[in-house]
């Protein structure tokens, strides 16, 4: 029995538009790739270490990355850690590094940028621009997405490689990830947490099981975990994910949880249809 | 010469780094270290070769008035709106390309906002429907290997939910018990052969047994 996909797509898109209207604010639990992402940074880097963050997705992942970029800054933020953020994917990278950078430091108005957060701006050819960082982050990013070399900004002044910073956070859509982990994490050693998309999340647990990574954010359910440790660890973080209108991955969560529970019901429906059909030729015969 | 000279940069290309990675030797490391930033260069350079690849198709297409070709116009348009604003901007016309300091949106600002990261996103969001569809298609328990793969599918999409877990904690434990031991091996195992192909196919590059990015043949 076909049905038509016109009748899918409304159900689908009933499953989306109700939780967001009709918000229902399911519990996350929290999965061992994503902890392990969280004590990094909470356990292993102190107040005044570098992180480098790299917005490696563009406005098509937003809904999955952009979550996790903000968590992430948030965290490093709220435990005094600084952030160098740079950009290697050329669809939006930079725009989005830019709208979220803004966003989660207005919400810190004690940070300085130059001194506490920099956004170095976007830089083609991702992989030669991974390995020139190695040898000197200066020649990479001469100056920041402002202009002013790096030289004169205080958090850059004894930042040359990998070895002056203590975590890179890949924020990524598509390959960019696979290569801090496979490239910089294998041949410098500076450990790489990734928030890839959900799509591409299976493929990283080989990084992760091999040691390459030291956390894994997959997709929106990756991010609404990651939420859900900074606010239990952060709790003033709570206000801010509280906020109405705020688009969080726990709110998304809802939706996406809803939209599965109809999909496995059409996948179910469509199996019973399928094995009911094929016994009744048998009993006619 | 014609066809020497590129054999020769691509072989010196590929070599070079790769001799830098096995000899910690200081010339050969910075002759490597000099090609790295000139491939940086030369990306840029191939995305400026992208534009000009688009804007060729397309305006071919508006000539010839094939099939379609009034979104070719658009595309173009899109193209030539959001570039002006951007080049402009990265000279600091108009503000830049970012926020202005009093939250205002510069033109290139409020283009990506309005315009780009809802059409992009909604774009990606039609995959949600078309997934939904075509897992009600595919499916389906038609023998061992489907039956499985229906199986590992409906406990991952149920493991990975809050309801998943109301309903028993062993659905999330499940979840995570497939994509850290079977997915994993069978990425490792693509991983690793898409890894040895990548390897033979530069070694090919390389040595100049494989010609077709100069528009050759094998042999020619």
């Amino acid at each position: 029995m076909q049905i038509d996909r016109r009748i899918i797509y409304l159900f689908v898109a009933i499953g989306t538009i109700l939780p967001i209207i009709f918000v229902i604010g399911l519990p996350v639990s929290i999965t061992p790739p994503v902890q392990m992402a969280f004590d990094r940074i909470e356990n292993q880097l102190q107040k005044g270490d570098i992180a480098l963050v790299s917005f490696d997705y563009g406005p098509s992942s937003a809904p999955e990355n952009a979550p996790m970029a903000d968590a992430i800054l948030r965290h490093c933020f709220s435990k005094g850690i600084k952030v160098v953020v740079i950009a290697l994917y050329p669809l939006g990278g930079l725009s989005e590094a830019v709208n979220e950078v803004n966003k989660v430091v207005a919400e810190f108005p004690e940070l300085k940028y130059g001194v506490d957060y920099v956004n170095l701006g976007y830089k083609d050819g991702a992989q030669a621009a991974m390995k020139k960082m190695a040898e000197n982050i200066h020649e990479v990013f001469p100056t920041d997405m402002n202009g002013t070399p790096l030289d004169e900004l205080p958090i850059m002044k004894n930042i040359r490689t990998y070895r002056d910073m203590k975590l890179v956070v890949s924020l990524a859509t598509g390959i960019i990830g696979e290569w801090w982990a496979n490239l910089v994490n294998a041949q410098f050693g500076i450990p790489v947490i990734v928030g890839p998309t959900a799509v591409s999340a299976p493929k990283y647990y080989a990084y992760l099981e091999a040691k390459q990574m030291a956390g894994l954010l997959g997709g929106l359910k990756g991010a609404s975990e990651y939420e859900r440790l900074v606010v239990n660890s952060y709790p003033k973080l709570a206000e801010v994910y509280a906020t109405p209108g705020l688009y969080t991955a726990t709110k998304g969560m809802d939706v996406q949880s809803i939209v599965h529970l109809i999909m496995i019901a059409f996948i179910v429906f469509g199996n019973i249809v399928y094995f009911t059909s094929k016994r009744k030729p048998r009993k006619a015969s | 010469m014609k066809r020497q000279i590129p054999l020769l940069l691509t072989f010196l290309a590929g070599a070079i780094p790769t001799i830098a990675f096995f000899v910690p030797q200081k010339h050969v490391g910075l002759v490597s270290t000099t090609l790295d930033s000139w491939l940086i260069i030369v990306a840029g350079f191939a995305l400026l070769l992208g534009v000009v690849n688009v804007v060729q198709m397309n305006t071919n297409k508006i000539k010839r008035q094939a099939s379609g070709w009034p979104y070719a116009i658009v595309l173009l348009a899109g193209l030539a709106i959001m570039g002006f604003f951007g080049v402009a901007g990265a000279f600091d016309k108009f503000g830049g390309i970012a926020t202005r300091p009093d939250g205002s949106s510069t033109p290139f600002d409020w283009l990506y906002k309005y315009g780009f990261l809802p059409l992009q996103g909604t774009m990606f969001a039609l995959l949600a429907f078309f997934m939904a569809s075509a897992s009600y298609r595919a499916f389906r328990a038609r023998n061992t290997e489907a039956t499985i793969l229906l199986i590992a599918a409906l406990l991952v999409m149920f493991g990975r939910i809050p309801f998943g877990e109301m309903v028993s904690k062993w659905f999330p434990l499940a979840t995570e018990w497939i994509m850290g031991k079977p997915n994993m091996a069978a990425q490792r195992g693509i991983m690793i052969g898409a890894a040895l192909g990548a390897a033979s196919m530069a070694l090919r590059v390389i040595l100049g047994i494989e010609r077709s990015y100069l528009g050759l043949g094998k042999g020619e």
